[in-house]
């Protein structure tokens, strides 16, 4: 049993084109980075600097992608969005990755009990859908970026931990893990020196893989006014916000936080896809 | 994960939109006019499909002060007065009323009205329907009507005296809104905690019944073929009024024909709906005004120079262009001008002595330093409910930021949002929230007479003795030019202490295609039956 995205694998292969396009795609990742942490500056405007005059003007040599329904820069916004847009997946993925990989070689390594009690868990959150416990949490907490990425964290776990789970098993089966356990090292050190190693680059590629959708359901969230508040600038919330200017005529300020999420989720899975193809290969 | 596929689905059709939708226009819409009725209809319907902004959450007259319960009742239920769509008294289900002295009211109940279950209106169905907005374990949003009511009597078997602890013109005129609805005392008794939801219902008098409550769906109506008045007798056969609370979809339906038209159309949709092939978009006489209610007058906001400051901040031509399209007027009080309906030419003169509102940044950064609140935090309520309440919500901050205040923005759902008009504790922490705020009389005392001590929607805890006295003054003055004097007064201290920040005026909003016609444009269509007006164009 793989987690979800991994079953993905073989569609996506078909849609990229090989090396060119994981390059393409790490390009692409680069460049987000890089746009978040120097968002102060490259932004040409203030991201909430209001000009209502100036409210849903097209793009110009002023406002390349136009300004949004309180006339604020879009383009800036975009930049500044690249922050909360990065840094909740960030988040999601470090903690879900740690539990994940934490649950699934204990689950792995004691088998029995443990690892039925570990596993029905793991079941048990994976039915659990991430967005409900999402909008739970922040009638809690309240909305905000924090709420959202405690829940998501929660929820990606059972992803990392089913595929680390089941790739443990197999790996302890292996002769050098038993060759270890005949030397009288201890199951910590072999875990922490051996095993991990030897599975990590396939949870990094399920982890790559995960920041993608993390970021969509974050985005989500903040689209239903659950993540990110105003006026702090967030893509999910400038979908919701432009989505009304579509009446008027003004795409921009959807359009463009929507095909910024496309891009990076799009770059993270090709990213991510390439990581594992590399690891099978290796393994095969 | 489907929630992601969504939104990435969302973000194509965004691609899409833009490859097809052309170049971004400018946002205002430019002048507008008033028109004060639609073509009277010229024959009988099958159906009409009405669009509602949102669902409501009761059908109970007693929770029933808001868009969406008032435009479905306004044909189920009937009030003592009746309040036409030229904003006048007409007698409605009491034939008469009078008040033979200061702290009575009578009332004369029409005979041979019958309810929608057949049985006939008596003076017993009206003191329970009263009477409920006295009890608090129901808890009325109209509870303010009642404030100066000592009891509801039956003095007749068509007879019903209403005793008042002191003078109370104003109840009187209330008596044409939910507040004098009457509903059947058995129906109330039966249905109990039920009344007024999909599984109770409701027995009224008006020209439609209930027929179907589909929950999270639609309300559907039925023509009353036993309504007492011959002049409204209903053209449509039903009437299906379904919730579509995002603005978006709603135009668009409006725009598809899969709906025949709706009141309160979104400003983003103005544009297209004005070029429709397919109908017409109306401007009607309306009693709103868009302010910011300062809801804890204990804060920061207690000190009037900084509620001057912040009305100063403002960029009101701006707020109008990014938030109404340009369809309103800048607002020099709280109370629209069009709720002047018992002296409207009085009020010309009154209102044209209030002062413009200022737009002085420097002189308002004065006042929050004087104040000693520079650097204090407020917290605004905004949500997704309507468009405008981002944009107001978003230029509310920048104005507070240029004068030193920090405005925190709280992000609540829809239902969270009319929450904060009915319950306190859906206010607490809350210092300033928008409102789009209408009358539902003719008189302008029923929005000045709110901010009098202890009235349920004064919402900030305005209290000030010399307004509450003036606000008794005006309630003793049966004259309506002598009273729309008195509450000029009030209209006044109210501007001058800056009690709500008037924002702009904005006339009501009507679209309807060209199958159907006759519909009131005006905001009386809360509380007169306008589906019974409405019928086939041709």
């Amino acid at each position: 049993m793989t987690a979800v995205p991994f079953q993905k694998r073989a569609l996506l292969r078909r849609l990229h084109g090989g090396d060119a396009l994981q390059t393409a795609a790490l390009i692409v990742l680069v460049l987000v980075v890089l746009v978040a942490v120097l968002a102060p500056w490259i932004a040409p405007y203030d991201p909430n600097g209001l000009d209502l005059s100036a409210a849903l003007g097209g793009a110009s040599g002023d406002h390349l992608l136009g300004t949004d329904e309180s006339g604020r820069d879009v383009l800036s916004r975009l930049v500044y969005g690249a922050r909360s847009g990065l840094l909740g997946p960030l988040v999601v993925v470090a903690v879900s990755t740690a539990l994940g990989a934490l649950v699934g070689v204990a689950a792995a390594w004691c088998g029995g009990l443990v690892d039925a009690v570990l596993s029905r868990a793991m079941d048990l959150v994976f039915a659990l859908p991430g967005l409900l416990l999402a909008i739970v949490l922040v009638a809690v907490f309240g909305p905000g970026l924090t709420a959202p990425t405690v829940a998501m964290s929660i929820a990606y776990v059972p992803y990392v931990g089913r595929l680390v789970r089941n790739v443990a098993v197999q790996e302890t089966t292996r002769p050098y893990i038993q060759s270890y356990r005949v030397q009288g090292w201890s199951g910590w050190t072999i875990c922490l020196r051996h095993l991990v190693p030897n599975i990590a680059p396939l949870v990094l590629a399920q982890s790559a893989m995960n920041f993608g959708y993390a970021l969509m359901d974050l985005a989500a969230l903040s689209f239903l006014g659950f993540g990110v508040q105003p006026p702090a600038a967030d893509w999910g919330a400038m979908i919701n916000n432009g989505a009304n200017a579509l009446l008027q005529g003004a795409a921009l300020p959807a359009l463009a936080p929507g095909a910024a999420i496309v891009v990076a989720v799009v770059a993270f899975g090709i990213v991510g896809e390439g990581v594992a193809d590399r690891v099978a290969k290796r393994e095969a | 994960m489907r929630t992601s596929r969504s939104l990435a689905a969302l973000a194509l059709v965004a691609l899409v939109a833009a490859a097809c939708g052309g170049s971004p226009r400018p946002v205002g819409s430019g002048a507008f006019q008033i028109s004060k009725d639609t073509p009277p209809a010229k024959g009988p319907v099958d159906s009409v499909t009405w669009s509602l902004y949102g669902e409501p959450q009761s059908l109970d007259y007693a929770y029933a002060f808001d868009y969406p319960p008032n435009t479905v009742l306004a044909n189920v239920c009937e009030q003592l007065q009746r309040i036409t769509p030229d904003l006048k008294m007409q007698p409605g289900l009491a034939v008469a009323s009078s008040a033979p002295d200061a702290k009575r009211w009578v009332y004369t109940i029409r005979p041979g009205v019958r309810f929608h279950d057949g049985t006939t209106l008596t003076a017993d169905d009206v003191v329970a329907s009263l009477q409920r907005h006295l009890d608090p374990k129901i808890g009325s949003y109209w509870i303010s009507a009642f404030t100066n009511v000592a009891s509801v009597e039956k003095t007749g078997p068509m007879q019903v005296t209403v005793h008042l602890k002191k003078p109370d013109q104003l109840f009187n005129e209330e008596m044409g809104t939910s507040a004098g609805t009457v509903e059947s005392a058995a129906t109330l008794n039966r249905a109990g905690r039920s009344y007024g939801t999909p599984d109770g219902g409701v027995n009224c008098t008006g020209p439609y019944t209930l027929d179907k409550w589909q929950k999270g769906q639609s309300i559907t109506l039925k023509r009353f073929d036993g309504y007492w008045d011959a002049s409204l007798k209903p053209k449509a056969a039903t009437v299906r009024n379904v919730f579509i609370q995002d603005p978006s979809t709603r135009v668009n339906s409006m725009l598809s024909g899969e709906v025949d038209g709706g009141y309160l159309i979104p400003m983003s949709g103005f544009a297209k709906l004005r070029n429709a092939p397919n109908g017409k978009l109306y401007f009607g006489p309306n009693t709103t005004a868009v302010s910011l209610i300062p809801t804890n007058l204990k804060g920061t906001l207690g000190d009037v120079r900084v509620r001057k400051a912040l009305s100063m901040a403002l960029d009101r031509p701006g707020i109008i262009k990014a938030a109404a399209g340009g369809v309103a007027t800048p607002a020099k009080a709280p109370g629209a001008t069009g709720a002047w309906g018992i002296a409207p030419e009085a009020a010309k003169g009154y209102y044209a002595k209030l002062p413009e509102p200022a737009h002085d940044v420097a002189g308002a950064k004065q006042l929050v330093q004087q104040a000693g609140a520079t650097g204090k935090k407020l917290v605004m309520t905004t949500s997704t409910v309507a468009p405008e309440i981002g944009v107001i919500a978003n230029a509310v901050q920048a104005a507070a930021r240029s004068i030193g205040l920090n405005v925190e923005l709280r992000s609540v759902a829809p239902d969270a949002y009319s929450a904060l008009f009915s319950d306190p504790k859906a206010r607490s922490g809350v210092d300033l929230m928008m409102t789009t705020w209408y009358d539902s009389t003719p008189d302008p005392l029923e929005f000045y007479g709110i901010l009098q001590t202890g009235n349920f929607s004064n919402y900030g805890g305005y209290s000030n003795p010399a307004y509450d006295k003036l606000v008794d003054q005006a309630n003793t003055q049966p004259n309506p030019a002598a009273r729309a004097a008195v509450v000029a007064r009030l209209q006044q201290i109210a501007v001058d202490e800056m009690v709500w920040i008037p924002l702009y005026e904005v006339p009501h909003s009507l679209f309807l295609n060209r199958k159907v016609t006759g519909a009131p444009t005006g905001i009386t269509q809360l509380m007169y039956p306008w589906a019974a007006m409405l019928g086939s164009a041709g």
